[in-house]
């Protein structure tokens, strides 16, 4: 396990500040829950050493020394001393009563007879019964005869308080312990989590595209990030095998134009030519070069709609219009080639998109059809709305496109080898699925039975 | 003859455009960046500016618009390595009056800069428009060729109203395409062919002079003289 690596997770980050703080709050109660019963044990005790000293007081009024002394030491005999020290002297200095060896040394003890901390060494006690010297609660007063007592707190009663305590602080320890082995858990469980995502990245960023995030099943967000970081994988393979597909494409269908183009310039000027010659050579250089043009731009129209991002030029658009408006441009076309190009419209059909665009994409399968279909045959536009979908087909009666050509035909460039005598770059199938796709449009390709038909479904509402 | 401002920052490309506009009898000031090019264009007279999008300096489009507030109404010609839809849509926005996309033809930029030129146009308003014996009146879309009634559809007779308004002048088959039918791309079929052939038959067909020519490699002209 690499810790330092842990230490910079955000999940053990912020356990371990939870930890701390944690730790902080209870150490705080404890000093409080500490310094209120200690204070609180304390009084008692205070209260029970004047309330004896008061009583000795009393006992020495009615019976004298004597009577004091014989009550100490019938304390001593009976137990009843109840864990104190007593230690009643004599103007001299001796010990007549008490479980004290002596008065006690050093410090002076003051005989006010209030309780105050004095400092009395372990070995003048009986019992030992502190472990140690110590500071104890003493009351202690001075007789008219010169005779002196003394009484001093015992130690249960304080020593339980001290047990409790650190019995606490114990707690606190092992608390503080847990959370911290809790925060290494979670953050190693994260930091495995993570590991995936980020090896999956490096195998990415190393030129695997393919590589995806697994997703664990347990439904939780690490599993919903994996999902959107998935698709987002998905969608960026997708337009990164558009960009190379057109500049394969680029590559082979620009090529032999252009070799073209310069071999038939190179050779005009291999030897000396009449001006025609030359007139013809450089005009059928610059055919050559516009069908170039042509090409390209049927390019960068697809790569363009692939992109999606003309978004803000949309707005409604009239299929029929549109298709009236195409009929119009088309129909000269189709007649001059001995077809009959049709137009059916029923019901308004509406929808959000590019006019541009869409006016492209049909034409494109109009282009197709007036060019793929024998003269004499028909071609059919019908627009037909419904609830859903607006549906745009475009139906021809000529040899069509076998069922199993289908999905073929819609990649860039491609001429199926019976239509390779007829001018055209291949491109217009692979517009028309673009503009679709970018207007959430479903493309079909049918059986007119005979001919082909294509069929374009537009959602009527909600593109986005 | 032109006085055209080209403001163009591929010095090879303002180089054949200079020495081309040239040789069609045009005067031609190229500046290579956009300070330059504003400085031309607004203490020069110029029929035509020609600007490129992008520019060192200064965009084309923020040209156009500092002219355009100076009430400066010289027609401006947008080139664009863009040529996204939004684009040309930004240009015209701008106060351009035509758009044109790289790689462009020489010829498509030579009548698109013909057609924006604002001298020997009829003004939008006149009525009658005549080449030759063919006369059209626009209010009536009535359409005589020496006095004869010439039936047209009326998308044919948007197409001729085009060319009359452009008499003399060389348009382009995707000038056609934009102005009859307002659509912006390119087909892949001659359909524009076969309705200039149409529009032929109904108003030349059985006339001695031809009005309706073919300009080989560019588009079509209507005149009394090919």
């Amino acid at each position: 396990m690499n810790l330092p690596k842990l230490y910079r997770t955000t999940a053990v980050r912020l356990a371990l500040r939870y930890a701390l703080v944690y730790a902080l709050m209870l150490g705080l109660a404890l000093a409080a829950f500490y310094w209120y019963s200690s204070r609180y044990v304390d009084s008692q005790l205070e209260a029970g050493l004047e309330q004896e000293l008061r009583a000795l007081t009393e006992l020495f009024e009615t019976g004298g020394m004597v009577g004091l002394a014989q009550a100490v030491r019938q304390r001593m005999q009976d137990g009843l001393h109840e864990g104190r020290f007593y230690a009643l002297v004599s103007p001299a200095g001796e010990v007549l009563a008490g479980n004290l060896f002596e008065w006690p040394a050093g410090e002076s003890v003051s005989l006010d007879a209030k309780v105050h901390r004095t400092w009395i060494e372990d070995d003048t006690m009986v019992g030992h019964l502190y472990d140690d010297d110590a500071y104890v609660p003493v009351v202690a007063r001075e007789f008219p005869d010169g005779s002196r007592l003394l009484l001093a707190a015992g130690v249960e009663q304080a020593e339980a308080l001290h047990e409790i305590t650190e019995f606490l602080i114990e707690v606190l320890g092992v608390s503080v312990v847990l959370a911290l082995i809790m925060s290494v858990i979670l953050g190693r469980t994260i930091l495995a989590r993570m590991d995936t995502i980020s090896r999956t990245a490096g195998d990415i960023m190393a030129g695997d595209l393919s590589q995806r995030v697994p997703v664990s099943g347990h439904n939780d967000e690490f599993d919903a990030l994996a999902k959107r970081l998935n698709t987002m994988l998905d969608r960026i393979q997708q337009l990164i095998k558009g960009i190379r597909e057109v500049t394969d494409n680029v590559a082979h269908d620009l090529r032999s134009p252009l070799s073209r183009l310069c071999n038939r310039l190179e050779v005009t000027l291999l030897e000396p030519r009449s001006e025609p010659e030359y007139r013809e050579a450089i005009s059928g250089g610059i055919e050559d070069a516009k069908a170039l043009i042509k090409t390209f731009n049927a390019m960068l129209g697809i790569a363009q709609a692939e992109a999606g991002n003309h978004r803000t030029q949309w707005g409604r658009v009239d299929l029929n219009r549109l298709a009236v408006d195409l009929t119009d441009l088309y129909q000269p076309a189709a007649r001059h080639k001995g077809q009959k190009l049709e137009l059916t419209t029923r019901g308004s059909a509406e929808i959000t998109g590019s006019r541009e665009l869409l006016a492209q994409a049909i034409g494109n399968l109009l282009d197709n059809a007036i060019k793929y279909t024998p003269a004499g045959s028909g071609i059919r536009l019908e627009v037909k709305p419904s609830d859903a979908v607006a549906e745009v087909r475009v139906s021809d009666s000529g040899p069509g496109i076998p069922a199993s050509e289908r999905d073929h035909v819609l990649a860039r460039f491609v001429r199926l080898d019976s239509s390779r005598h007829t001018p055209g770059n291949g491109l217009g199938l692979s517009l028309v699925q673009a503009v679709a796709r970018l207007h959430k449009a479903e493309l079909v390709l049918g059986d007119a039975g005979p001919g082909l038909l294509v069929s374009l479904r537009f959602p009527r509402h909600a593109v986005e | 003859m032109m006085h055209i401002l080209l403001i163009e920052d591929d010095i090879q490309a303002a180089e054949y455009l200079v020495k081309g506009l040239g040789e069609c009898g045009h005067v031609v000031d190229h500046a290579a960046d956009g300070e330059g090019g504003l400085h031309l264009a607004l203490t020069g007279q110029y029929e035509v500016i020609v600007v490129d999008r992008m520019l060192p300096g200064r965009d084309g489009l923020s040209i156009i618009r500092l002219l355009r507030a100076d009430r400066n109404q010289t027609p401006a010609l947008v080139l664009s390595a863009l040529g996204e839809v939004d684009d040309r849509v930004a240009g015209l926005h701008a106060g351009g009056d035509d758009y044109l996309v790289k790689p462009y033809a020489f010829s498509e930029l030579l009548a698109r800069l013909d057609a924006l030129s604002r001298r020997n146009h009829p003004a939008m308003q006149e009525q009658r428009l005549r080449v030759g014996d063919l006369v059209v009146d626009r209010q009536s879309q009535m359409v005589t060729r020496a006095n004869k009634r010439i039936r047209l559809q009326p998308r044919e007779f948007r197409l001729l109203e085009y060319l009359m308004r452009n008499a003399g002048r060389v348009v382009t088959r995707t000038m056609l395409l934009e102005h009859v039918w307002d659509f912006h791309f390119d087909p892949q079929t001659n359909v524009i062919d076969v309705q200039i052939s149409r529009l032929r038959s109904k108003i030349d067909k059985g006339f001695a002079l031809p009005l309706l020519h073919t300009v080989r490699g560019a588009g079509y002209k209507l005149s009394e003289s090919p």
